[in-house]
């Protein structure tokens, strides 16, 4: 009589499904993280627009201050651009404090993307942030940290780290906006304001609608261009001082109500 | 009645119980960790995603590189492909009808091979031809190299079988 055949040794699959089955949520867990919306074309490149005079006229820029105030400062300014940066970090804060904060002037900041690399998305950047109320915290981070994000391949995800850091500001909502093309018109519109009123490099400012030349080196070389644009605004103030108080290489966040101008 | 050691029959299955070889456990989980990293790179070069986390290298700059692509399709897809008939492969390979499925072994090595090869290919474009490194390359070429090299012993059994 045969004897039986022993019965097959089974070695279980389980612990292998098992830690296949980890691996694989592991790896969907980190694919989520990693998935960023894609970016669409417009996001760094501007539209041809054509507006008639009327138009122009109501070309929003982002202002800051009274808006009955008797002096009204222009800026047109490009985020990426060297000069704009220096400006922002060493006269712009001067001017806020001395000029706007004081009720003497308004001040607009108006996009000039000149062509840099990043210089729509970041102008872009600066409108998405302006739509939560928190544009003058990214114009200081964005001049700020200008050396990080200029040469940066997604220059995006640093402006999403920004906005991270920006306390009010949703950084998820801000992403969506940066990676879309929303306010491509809006500063498309803007950069085409600048080249009607002859802008042609930045920054440009303009004070009661008169270009200031030379752009100045100090605060007080700008004042006292001020003083004479707009003399009857300073009736009885002393003038700045010669030399004006150095600020820190970071322009700090300005509270105050950004709005449209 | 059990057939022989050996005897593998026409379509390349043994009957007899063989447990699942570790290698080819193995080979499952580094080829499912390859899915995942050529899927990555494949939602960025077909427009699915924005943008690459990369902490090492400049992982954008290589996926838009000339040699990104072969015959129009890109790398990274290929990778996916090549790792997705691994992974098949392997969980066909620990069911116990066919650990000892010669075919599945040669199937393993040849794709591992070849894709070891593509791999070094693709190592050199990075360090010589373009100078720029992309971290999730520099996994896929490890984890194929691994996936080879597993293979191996797999291949052994294949030639002793058919011996």
């Amino acid at each position: 009589m045969p004897r039986p055949a022993p019965a097959p040794r089974r070695s279980s699959l389980t612990p292998f499904y098992v830690i296949l089955g980890l691996v694989l949520l592991a790896g969907i867990g980190l694919l989520a993280t990693k998935l960023k919306p894609a970016t669409k074309e417009g996001a760094n490149q501007g539209v041809a627009v054509t507006l008639t005079p009327d138009q122009l006229q109501r070309v929003g820029g982002i202002s800051l201050g009274r808006v009955d105030a008797p002096i009204t400062i222009y800026e047109f300014a490009d985020f990426q651009c060297p000069h704009c940066a220096e400006f922002a970090a060493f006269i712009e804060p001067l001017i806020r404090q001395n000029l706007v904060e004081t009720g003497k002037a308004r001040y607009v900041f108006y996009e000039f993307p000149l062509g840099f690399k990043w210089s729509f998305l970041s102008a872009r950047a600066g409108r998405c942030a302006n739509a939560q109320g928190k544009f003058w915290e990214m114009h200081g981070m964005l001049f700020g940290r200008q050396r990080q994000w200029s040469f940066d391949p997604d220059a995006t995800a640093q402006f999403v780290e920004y906005a991270r850091t920006i306390p009010g500001l949703d950084a998820g909502k801000f992403e969506q906006c940066v990676r879309s093309d929303q306010f491509q018109k809006e500063v498309s519109e803007s950069g085409q304001l600048g080249q009607s009123l002859g802008v042609q490099g930045t920054p440009t400012l303009f004070v009661n609608g008169r270009k200031v030349e030379p752009l100045p080196k100090t605060y007080s070389e700008f004042e006292a261009q001020v003083r004479q644009i707009a003399p009857g605004a300073f009736a009885g103030a002393p003038a700045a001082p010669a030399a004006a108080p150095a600020v820190g290489d970071t322009p700090g966040a300005v509270t105050g109500q950004s709005t449209q101008q | 009645m059990s057939v022989a050691r050996g005897e593998v029959g026409t379509a390349g299955v043994e009957e007899d119980y063989a447990p699942p070889p570790t290698s080819r456990m193995a080979i499952a989980v580094l080829a499912l960790i390859g899915v995942f990293d050529a899927a990555y790179l494949s939602m960025y070069k077909l427009g699915i995603i924005g943008g690459l986390t990369c902490r090492v290298g400049s992982c954008e700059q290589v996926q838009n590189s000339p040699q990104s692509a072969l015959l129009g399709i890109p790398v990274s897809v290929l990778g996916l492909g090549a790792y997705v008939a691994l992974l098949a492969l392997a969980l066909v390979g620990v069911q116990p009808r066919f650990v000892r499925d010669r075919r599945i072994a040669q199937a393993i090595a040849a794709i591992a091979g070849v894709g070891v090869l593509f791999s070094a290919y693709l190592t050199y474009v990075e360090a010589r031809v373009i100078y720029m490194w992309c971290q999730y390359c520099v996994i896929s070429a490890i984890l194929i190299t691994l996936i080879f090299l597993l293979s191996l012993p797999g291949l052994r059994r294949a030639r002793a079988a058919a011996s």
